[in-house]
């Protein structure tokens, strides 16, 4: 119970984020876990590192939704691996989760760089 | 269902393991591409990888099946719990199982007989038609013309359909193994239309006109789907083969579905159908020697059972018309319809089930309040462990489904167990119960059985099982959580909820103790009558004989009376006699309707050896009984009884008057003479008083003579009385059999006695049942007594403890415990008394020589049922005045 906590904890910190930053590098096509992590590290130069304890969660979580599909199949390099795939319904997800994300990062950026909202002169 | 539970997950289990795998596997490769060497790239993956085991976890919670891993939790807690109170659980266990037996076993019978009692379509709208005088309770079937101005002239039915025997005597199927004895009857080919059924395999007979000139259907037969399993094997090619039966030929064109059937009969042989294809010279007339016919007809939709009998009524006035004698035309004024299902089935034996299936249902609720106390119990003796897992942090919803759980559990191995009880039951009852409802109840519970028993389960389940889980899920925590504090307010309101469930089980097990009380007096009044004959000592052999191997021979001379003289010769062998069918008997009674001074006289007719009278020592009110002296070239006898004797005696106030005159013609112009009259005896039933009886003497019978047919070729009781010990009789008496005819080898032997007590009827099935339900429900009453008295000392042994140390006498604390037992009791009984009583009224009809409110039946029920109830109190009680002060005061 005591160990499960922090995993926890930090899993329910990125969740919104993590699943969209999945679904997202999903849509350039069918992609197993590991791939995952490496698409994520090489597009923000090593900045951002997902923790396998959360990205696996994560994808099983999202095929339970319906938004992602998995299913084995060989590596170029000859190895059995599971791929997801994003399916229609976790586009229609991933659209609205991005969508959010603009909100947050202008809402954020606007209080960050004072720029005042409508109707608070 | 657990075990592909467990599948599936570690199916997914495995999967989520490989795919872990296969993602270290890339790191590592990876980092070898990269230029690190495989050990460094190996830790380093694993390092970066984490906890393997935990990301699992993890993961799959996300699956969501945690519900299952905490029932399974549950599931196992509650069998640890079994385990560790046994005698509890298996006090539940056998309660419910009890209960939900013995409801499934009734349901199982009453779903058979009073719900589909034949495969037929809808047989609620099948009517019987037959005609009489309206004035005597007889019935007679039609002969064909009357049906055909029937079918002419009715607009109340869609079809009319008629049917007889096809053969006299008893037929046999040839097969590749011998011979299969079967009921073959002749149908109107609308019969199976009529009744809604089509054949499983092949065709129906043909329509066709009523001439039945040129009949399309001459020498076709369908068989029923037990004679094509038992004599072909359930061969498909049999259609369009010939069978024979009997001397004659048939071609087969139809197999009907299983199960289904045309006679209702004790005997159940396989059937087959030959189609009606001409008229001969009996069908013809009107009158005396016409052919009958049984009619079945559908009524057509929207019209009433009433309508229809008053369309009859008009058309029947037309038809009489049509008799040729002014007595035929009285004889057959009248037309009577009467539902199919009321005929299959006495009220009798609806009444017998339905009052049954409520004894059941009375046992079943006995039982599940009696678990439900059980259970109640438990969770107050269990509150400081419910206490403890509160204060825990466990939720209220997380116990109730705890104790749910644990409640389910037992609901279902009781479930099972109720199930497997069933079954046994009724093929315990198998040989009752044909006796009774003429059909075999298939002891396999069908689908509506079940989903009767998932029901009763569920119920059983949710009030044994729920109702103490929430009263226990709502005690307080902190009270219970006090030392000594168990006499607390909740302790206190369960402790009287189950007071009150005890007095309610003790009042419904009143009644339950009441009716069996009744019945059980029913069946000795019955026992009690005098029957007029003896009974003990009196072997009887069912004797049936394939009458067409013996077509050309007399069989009265060359097979009956050397057999006959033969076993006289057996040592032990008092008397014997051959009789058609012996008193009381079910196999094979003849009536006989003639003509005797211009009036339609209906009589039982029996054919006898003179031997049959020492055997069952039938009294003699007048004359003699037929002797050595009546022989095939004496003078043809009869013997009447006084039944017949008084309404056909010549002169009204001397029944014995009626010897010497002449009865029915044995031979064309040789009338018999009356030489004796037999006193009354229950002949046909134990309740039902002496009937008209015509007897004639079987060596005077022969193929020249009338009756032979009738009786010769078809069944014959041997009855034989012996100075010996029955059961020595049998092999002695089965060689003679066998050596006299190879058919006789496996003949039914039984005792008279046994005859005697399978005609108590209806009765006696009930009887048996109510015993068993009586003595059950007693038991469950006596059990939760007890459960509750020795659970209310062991709560107050504290209390107790106190009072004897501050002087309280033994006999005080026994009488304090005692007193709380005979409150309910008396609460109970009273109750029950009041139940009984208006109940009464329901058993009424059911009963013989007794009143439904017997005041000795109810009041020995209630001693019964007090006096047991008090012996269980006693125990706790005499426990609780014998407490020792110091070790109650310690204990606490």
């Amino acid at each position: 119970m005591t160990a499960r906590e922090p995993y926890k904890n930090r899993i329910e910190l990125l969740q919104g984020t993590l699943d969209m930053l999945i679904l997202k590098t999903l849509q350039w096509g069918p992609q197993h876990g590991y791939g995952i992590v490496q698409a994520l590290r090489t597009q923000t130069s090593d900045v951002l590192q997902v923790e396998t304890g959360s990205l696996y969660p994560a994808l099983h979580r999202l095929e339970k939704q319906g938004w992602v599909r998995s299913e084995w199949k060989q590596t170029e390099s000859k190895q059995r691996a599971r791929y997801y795939r994003i399916t229609p319904k976790g586009k229609k997800q991933l659209a609205s989760h991005l969508n959010r994300w603009q909100q947050i990062v202008e809402a954020i950026g606007s209080v960050i760089h004072g720029t005042p909202k409508r109707g608070e002169t | 269902m657990s075990w592909f539970w467990r599948f599936l997950m570690n199916r997914r289990k495995n999967d989520l393991r490989d795919e872990l795998e296969t993602h270290l596997q890339m790191d590592i490769a990876n980092r070898i591409e990269r230029g690190e060497n495989p050990v460094s790239a190996r830790q380093a993956a694993m390092r970066e990888f984490g906890n393997v085991p935990l990301i699992q976890e993890v993961t799959r919670s996300s699956w969501g099946w945690l519900w299952f891993e905490r029932l399974a939790q549950d599931l196992h807690y509650a069998l640890r719990q079994i385990r560790r109170s046994p005698g509890f659980a298996i006090t539940v266990i056998g309660t419910l199982a009890l209960g939900i037996g013995a409801a499934t076993a009734m349901f199982t019978v009453v779903d058979h007989v009073l719900l589909n009692p034949v495969p037929y379509r809808d047989p609620g709208r099948l009517v019987i038609l037959s005609e009489g005088d309206g004035k005597s309770p007889s019935w007679y079937p039609p002969p064909w013309l009357d049906i055909e101005q029937w079918q002419e002239q009715s607009h109340s039915f869609s079809q009319i359909a008629y049917s007889t025997s096809a053969f006299d005597g008893r037929s046999y199927i040839q097969c590749a193994s011998g011979e299969l004895e079967i009921d073959a009857s002749t149908i109107s080919p609308n019969y199976f239309e009529t009744l809604g059924v089509k054949p499983v395999l092949g065709r129906d007979f043909l329509q066709q006109a009523p001439s039945f000139a040129m009949s399309k259907n001459a020498g076709t037969i369908i068989l029923s789907y037990s004679v094509w399993q038992q004599a072909f094997n359930g061969d498909r090619s049999i259609l369009g083969r010939s069978v024979r039966i009997n001397y004659d030929t048939f071609t087969v064109v139809g197999i009907m579905p299983h199960g289904f059937r045309t006679g209702m009969d004790r005997t159940n042989r396989a059937e087959v159908w030959l189609p009606f294809t001409q008229l001969n010279s009996q069908d013809a007339k009107r009158g005396l020697g016409m052919n009958r016919y049984a009619v079945i007809a559908r009524l057509r939709d929207g019209v009433t059972l009433q309508a229809a009998t008053s369309e009859m009524a008009l058309i029947q006035q037309r038809v009489t018309a049509l008799y040729p004698t002014a007595e035929l035309r009285q004889s057959y004024s009248r037309i009577h319809l009467r539902k199919y299902i009321d005929f299959l089935f006495s009220e009798d034996i609806h009444k017998a089930l339905l009052i049954l299936l409520a004894a059941s249902l009375l046992l079943w609720l006995i039982a599940g309040i009696n678990a439900a106390s059980l259970l109640l119990a438990r969770s107050t003796a269990r509150q400081r462990e419910i206490a403890v897992r509160g204060a825990l942090g466990a939720t209220r919803t997380r116990v109730m489904q705890q104790m749910l759980v644990e409640g389910l559990l037992l609901g279902t191995i009781a479930a099972l167990l109720g199930i497997m009880l069933a079954v046994f039951s009724i093929k315990l009852f198998a040989r009752e119960l044909v006796q009774h409802l003429l059909l075999p109840v298939p002891a396999t519970p069908n689908a509506s059985i079940l989903t009767a028993l998932l029901g009763l389960t569920l119920a059983s389940v949710a009030l044994a099982a729920f109702w103490p889980a929430w009263m226990a899920s709502r005690a307080p925590i902190e009270l219970s959580l006090r030392q000594g504090s168990l006499q607390g307010g909740a302790a206190h309101r369960q402790a009287r909820a189950r007071a009150a469930l005890v007095s309610v089980e003790i009042a419904l097990s009143l009644l339950l103790l009441v009716g069996c009380g009744l019945l059980l007096r029913t069946i000795y009044n019955l026992r009690q009558v005098p029957l007029g004959f003896r009974t003990d000592h009196i072997l009887v052999a069912h004797l049936s004989i394939p009458g067409y191997r013996f077509k050309g021979q007399n069989m009265t001379a060359n097979l009956y009376l050397p057999m006959l003289r033969r076993i006289e010769h057996l040592p032990g062998v008092d008397f014997s006699g051959l009789v058609n069918q012996v008193p009381l008997g079910s196999t094979y009674a003849v009536q006989l309707s003639m003509y005797l001074k211009g009036r339609t006289v209906l009589a039982w007719f029996k054919a006898a050896t003179p031997g049959v009278q020492k055997v069952f020592d039938l009294p003699m009110s007048a004359g003699r009984y037929f002797n050595a002296s009546d022989t095939a070239n004496s003078q043809p006898v009869a013997v009447v009884n006084e039944a017949f004797a008084r309404e056909y005696s010549p002169d009204q106030h001397n029944p014995a008057a009626i010897i010497g005159t002449e009865l029915i013609n044995l031979k064309k112009n040789v009338p018999t003479r009356v030489v004796g009259v037999l006193a009354d005896v229950h002949q046909t039933g134990i309740a039902i008083s002496s009937q008209p009886q015509v007897e004639l003497c079987i060596p005077q019978i022969s193929p020249n003579t009338s009756y032979y047919d009738a009786i010769d070729g078809f069944a014959m009781d041997l009855a034989i009385r012996t100075s010996l010990p029955t059961a020595k009789m049998i092999p002695a008496l089965r060689t003679i059999l066998k050596q006299a005819n190879p058919a006789f080898a496996n003949s039914t032997i039984t005792t008279m006695d046994q005859i005697v007590a399978d005609s108590y009827g209806s009765q006696q099935l009930a009887a048996h049942l109510l015993e068993i339900f009586g003595g059950a429900a007693l038991l469950l009453s006596i059990v939760g007594l007890y459960g509750l008295m020795a659970y209310v000392v062991s709560q107050r042994t504290h209390e107790l403890g106190i009072r004897v140390a501050l002087g309280a006498s033994r006999g005080n604390l026994l009488w304090l415990v005692l007193r709380q037992a005979a409150v309910m009791l008396t609460v109970g009984v009273i109750c029950g008394t009041g139940l009984a009583l208006l109940s009464g009224r329901i058993v009424r009809s059911f009963l013989f020589g007794i009143h439904a409110n017997d005041t000795w039946t109810l009041a020995s029920a209630a001693l019964l049922l007090t006096l047991s109830g008090l012996a269980a109190a006693y125990l706790p009680a005499r426990r609780a005045a014998h407490i020792d002060p110091m070790q109650a005061l310690r204990a606490e």
